[in-house]
């Protein structure tokens, strides 16, 4: 049982945390992003401590997938900058890894599960001789190891998805981005990956930022809550979660504490929907 | 399951033999002079003679060495080209216009451009072949690159492929499906343009002959070159499919 280190520390109001202990993983440093006059983000700070899992939250159009498309690389800040282990991040880095919510296109139809995950391996340049061991690892690990020579359309959703995890994993990410990974999945195999994510995370070590809309998903996951306003984009509130670790689906969500938050974000985030 | 392919090859034969049927019933009822249209008896025999030990076999031979090294030529130029093209936008924009302008050519019209350049020899009618099939899989190579789904290139970029990687990997692979449907109409290409080539330049092969079957009155001859050329067709027709199916293997629904 490892009870999160976060507890301790005081809530913080405006957009600027303190990591905990040194550097920091990633570090977002007032990044502004606007499409000719059109203001998307409107200037966010934020500093994630190495293997924290973040929850960002918040009403659509408050800018939380472009977010984390600029963490991914895939964005470029119109001011302000990204910067990952103390250096700036100048476009998409294969220590960033970021699993898209629309599996379907993420995937690649005409490879097996085993030959996507090899894509990973393939990119970076890892010896043919050892892929497959490696592949075969990662399929087992996400519990797809009966489904390695299928081609997703013979996969169900949770599957593929799935899948694309175990490709991210292949690329040995530090950091993890989840963009609505399971907005399109029925609530058991939502949940069954929940903790599947927890477990990744928890055994590699990975530092994780999870967009969601889900507000007990976001509790769940995170040992923070980033809750973005929109027009223009920009941190409202954070929110620590102290609940324990591992958790647990059935008594993590029944713990007050649990409750407590969820009507705490619920009525954060009514107010931006007014 | 293994009925079904079953039941369409019956009626597939079914289908043939009833042409066959019908086509006996009009020339045996002489609607048209037997001098220019032989029935199905006179034409199996002249196959048959002219298959063993006759020209045909070397004919056959020609043709489809000419239709298939056209179109090896314009799959080649093709695919390599369409590949360049259709993996950048800007290129795109460059030269999208000036091939609408080219495609709707006539493979035809070029016939006299290609003599002139070439005279009444093998490369003529093999360029003329390998002109007429090109567009086909040039347009459907460099509208494949541009399809691709977008996320692709994202996931491309984050996982660090190199632009090789990404050509070869999922861009190839994505137009796939549209390649190999143009492969099969150029190949179709291919042998109208061997045909009418070995006609127009007098090389030895299939068009050649049936044209000179033509001028002496010898229909069986004639006929007996179109079935075979029919044949070719079909033949070449149904490989392509079999290697479309294997390697559309992944696609949701087979055709």
């Amino acid at each position: 049982m490892v009870v999160t280190q976060l507890s301790t520390r005081p809530r913080h109001g405006g957009g600027h945390s303190a990591p905990r202990s040194g550097e920091p993983r990633i570090r977002i440093r007032d990044v502004t992003l606007a499409y000719g006059p059109l203001q998307i983000i409107g200037g966010i700070s934020l500093d994630i401590a190495s293997g924290e899992t973040i929850s960002v939250i918040g009403p659509s159009g408050c800018g939380k997938t472009t977010l984390l498309r600029m963490l991914a690389g895939l964005a470029r800040p119109t001011s302000g900058g990204v910067e990952l282990d103390g250096s700036v991040l100048g476009g998409p880095n294969r220590s960033v890894a970021i699993v898209f919510q629309d599996y379907g296109k993420a995937l690649l139809p005409w490879r097996t599960a085993a030959g996507n995950v090899s894509l990973a391996l393939e990119a970076r340049g890892c010896p043919a001789k050892e892929r497959p061991a490696i592949v075969r690892d990662l399929l087992e690990k996400i519990g797809l190891g009966q489904h390695a020579a299928k081609y997703p359309r013979e996969m169900s959703g949770g599957m593929q998805q799935r899948l694309q995890i175990a490709r991210c994993l292949a690329q040995e990410p530090k950091v993890l981005l989840m963009d609505e990974p399971f907005g399109a999945l029925d609530a058991m195999t939502r949940q069954a990956l929940q903790d599947e994510v927890l477990g990744l995370v928890a055994t590699t070590g990975a530092t994780m930022v999870f967009v969601t809309h889900d507000l007990e998903e976001a509790i769940y996951l995170g040992d923070r809550i980033v809750c973005l306003q929109p027009n223009p984009g920009r941190v409202g509130r954070i929110v620590d979660v102290s609940l324990a670790r591992p958790r647990d689906q059935l008594l993590t969500r029944e713990d007050p504490e649990f409750l407590r938050l969820r009507r705490e974000l619920y009525d954060l985030i009514k107010d931006d929907h007014q | 399951m293994k009925a079904v392919p079953l039941r369409k090859l019956v009626l597939g034969i079914g289908g043939l033999a009833a042409f066959i049927l019908l086509w006996k019933l009009v020339t045996d009822a002489k609607l048209v002079s037997p001098v220019f249209f032989p029935g199905p008896e006179r034409t199996y025999v002249a196959l048959v003679k002219g298959l063993s030990g006759g020209p045909l076999l070397s004919q056959t031979f020609e043709t489809v060495k000419r239709m298939l090294l056209g179109w090896l030529l314009a799959s080649f130029v093709g695919i390599l080209f369409g590949a360049l093209v259709g993996v950048s936008k800007r290129a795109r924009a460059f030269i999208a216009p000036t091939l609408e302008l080219l495609r709707p050519l006539p493979a035809s019209a070029m016939i006299p451009v290609a003599i002139a350049f070439l005279g009444f020899s093998d490369n003529m009618v093999l360029v003329v072949i390998a002109f007429g099939a090109l567009w086909p899989m040039l347009l459907a190579t460099v509208h494949g690159f541009a399809a691709m789904e977008p996320r692709l290139y994202e996931v491309s970029e984050v996982l660090g492929l190199n632009r090789a990687q990404v050509i070869w990997k999922l861009a190839l692979p994505s137009a796939m499906p549209m390649i190999l449907a143009s492969l099969r109409l150029g190949l179709t290409i291919s042998l109208i343009l061997a045909v009418v080539g070995e006609m127009l330049a007098s090389r030895e092969g299939l068009g050649q002959s049936i044209l000179a079957a033509s001028r002496s009155f010898r229909s069986a001859d004639l006929f007996a070159g179109i079935v075979i050329l029919g044949a070719i067709g079909l033949f070449g027709s149904r490989l392509l499919s079999v290697a479309e199916r294997h390697l559309l293997r992944w696609q949701a629904s087979s055709r």
